[in-house]
């Protein structure tokens, strides 16, 4: 039996299934990722775990026993908000410690273990600040140190990354999954962003319109795409003859589907292609390595493993 | 920041002697050593300050007045708080008749207030009583209270209370110790707000009040109608006086612009 499994799960609002019947299990330890486009009930079933919103129909278990039938200050699940929701008027180590002052930890613990947590964020120097004298990035650290330090049994996160910039996002994937392994917390992620979702998780859950497409590892779904919809949100694809093949895999060769080149686009490691053939406009990404290749006009042969 | 061209200039240095003229002169005329109404030219006199303490009913009033505003204000405030809370957050059957409700008294005449209350305070046994002027001063300013702090739930982000659940916390410990403190600014200057028009009110007041339980302007105002002495003058500049401290301790604690125009600094990033 999974940690946390989620049965038939359903949210109406009127006549339109926010969330439409999605089971998923989760194991223990587990990083998943519910990733798709706004709208399409990621984040109202995260919501459900949480317990701000109650589901139509539909079960949600945690460890066996039925979560719906806990209230959701009595859950004890961590969750970092898209607004990172801290408290404006606390400190940083006042918002950390907000979760063990209410479970009733003695304030000599509750010091120690909110410095232990704020180390591991790396927000030891920050405890007397106050939110609005911190950066995003680090606000986003407090959020996040005040989720763990309560030893969530699921750790939620809503876009926790999407205020940040491109650069310091890249470097908070890299530090949150670190985290996430060294404390061994059952994640849940939020996110419209399938680099994200690729970068951080065990395996994605590609949700539509209430449903899930696909469940499976990052490299698999990425791979092997359940449906049009999947190859699309996960990254550049071109449906050849009524197969998908990611730009990637298509290369220029002495013999293959002709075409012409249509646009070069140079961006640095790689080549971005445009390329007209007799079944279509056809994207193809090349590494750059240093090589002269095709340009504008030029006819060219395009091979991929499996073509027929 | 653009800068003001001359004619703006011109417009918004009228515009402010237009205000600041009356409250100047009546501050002058206050420092005449005369009987009536005059501008001192070559002699001053505080003689019309000393004159107030001759007069105890004014400094009574003064007191009823400060009293009266800061109980029927912070009634005000508590109404509003769950009413604000309410409003902001959920959409039930009858919450426009309810906001309507409680910015009515915005609409309705002051002079008809006076009167209903008049004739019903009376009936119910409350006429001219300090009762009756808290009961009607509450309904007079409860727009001022409310609005303010309407706006101040309204910008409240749910997740941060959300949050608090989420660590744990039952709804009075949130209620208490993260929705109270977040929409604070909002009370203190709906409070501030609602002081300020109770302490000002006097065509409801006048028909309410009787003697014993006259506001300070409801004093002013009869004491005029048999005097024509700068009495009323240096009444005047000594509220003034006050009020411009209150204003500077005000701004020094909480800053007067957050306070009136309701920008809340939490929300701010």
């Amino acid at each position: 039996m999974a940690f946390l499994e989620l049965e038939k799960l359903t949210k109406s609002f009127g006549t339109h299934n926010a969330v439409d019947g999605l089971t998923l299990s989760v194991e223990k330890g587990e990083f998943v990722a519910l990733l798709g486009p706004s709208g399409c009930g990621k984040t109202t079933t995260l919501q459900m775990i949480a317990g701000f919103v109650e589901p139509t129909s539909g079960a949600i278990r945690l460890a066996g026993k039925d979560l719906l039938a806990i209230k959701p200050a009595k859950r004890g699940l961590g969750i970092v908000f898209q607004s990172y929701a801290l408290f404006p008027h606390m400190t940083v180590a006042e918002n950390v410690g907000f979760g063990l002052e209410m479970q009733g930890v003695a304030a000599a613990e509750r010091t120690t273990r909110v410095g232990e947590t704020l180390e591991l964020v790396g927000l030891g120097a920050f405890t007397t600040r106050f939110p609005r004298q911190l950066s995003g990035g680090q606000q986003q650290r407090v959020a996040l140190a005040r989720a763990l330090v309560i030893r969530p049994q699921i750790l939620l996160l809503d876009e926790p990354l999407s205020n940040l910039d491109a650069k310091l996002r890249e470097g908070m994937q890299i530090e949150l999954r670190q985290i996430q392994r060294t404390v061994g917390t059952t994640t849940i992620l939020v996110t419209h962003d399938q680099a994200e979702a690729m970068a951080l998780s065990d395996r994605i859950v590609v949700m539509n319109q209430g449903k899930a497409e696909q469940i499976g590892p990052p490299h698999e779904a990425y791979e092997r795409p359940a449906t049009p919809f999947v190859a699309n949100f996960l990254g550049k694809t071109n449906l050849v003859n009524g197969v998908t093949v990611r730009p990637e895999r298509i290369s220029f060769a002495a013999s293959g589907l002709a075409g012409t080149v249509r646009t070069r686009i140079f961006q640095g490691n790689h080549w971005l292609y445009q390329v007209d053939t007799a079944s279509g406009l056809v994207t193809v990404i090349r590494q750059n390595t240093g090589e002269a290749m095709p340009v504008e006009g030029d006819a060219v042969q395009l091979a991929w493993e499996g073509r027929a | 920041m653009s800068r003001n061209g001359p004619l703006a200039l011109a417009y918004h240095t009228l515009f402010v002697a237009f205000m600041l003229a009356p409250i100047l002169v009546v501050c002058f005329v206050a420092f005449t050593p005369e009987g009536y109404l005059s501008f001192p030219t070559d002699r001053w006199s505080l003689r019309w300050f000393y004159a107030i303490a001759q007069y105890p009913e004014f400094i009574s009033a003064f007191w009823r007045s400060l009293w009266l505003g800061a109980i029927s204000s912070a009634i005000a405030v508590g109404i509003s708080v769950p009413a604000a809370l309410a409003i902001a957050r959920y959409r039930f059957p009858g919450r426009e008749a309810v906001t309507a409700l409680f910015m009515s008294p915005l609409m309705i005449p002051h002079l008809v207030l006076g009167i209903a209350f008049l004739r019903f305070f009376t009936q119910i046994g409350l006429g001219g009583t300090f009762t009756g002027l808290v009961l009607s001063h509450i309904v007079v300013v409860i727009p001022f209270a409310l609005r303010l702090t309407l706006a101040s739930a309204v910008g409240l982000d749910r997740s941060i209370e959300h949050a608090a659940v989420s660590l744990g916390a039952t709804e009075s410990v949130v209620l208490r110790r993260i929705t109270l403190p977040l929409v604070l600014p909002g009370l203190v200057s709906g409070w501030a707000l609602a002081f300020i028009n109770s302490f000002d009110e006097v065509t409801m007041t006048v028909f309410i009040a009787a003697p014993g339980t006259e506001t300070l302007p409801v004093r002013m105002f009869l004491y005029i109608q048999d005097n024509i002495d700068p009495l009323v003058t240096s009444v005047s500049a000594c509220v003034i006086a006050i009020t411009v401290v209150a204003l500077v301790l005000l701004d020094r604690a909480f800053g007067l612009e957050r306070m009136l125009v309701g920008r809340n600094a939490n929300h701010g990033r």
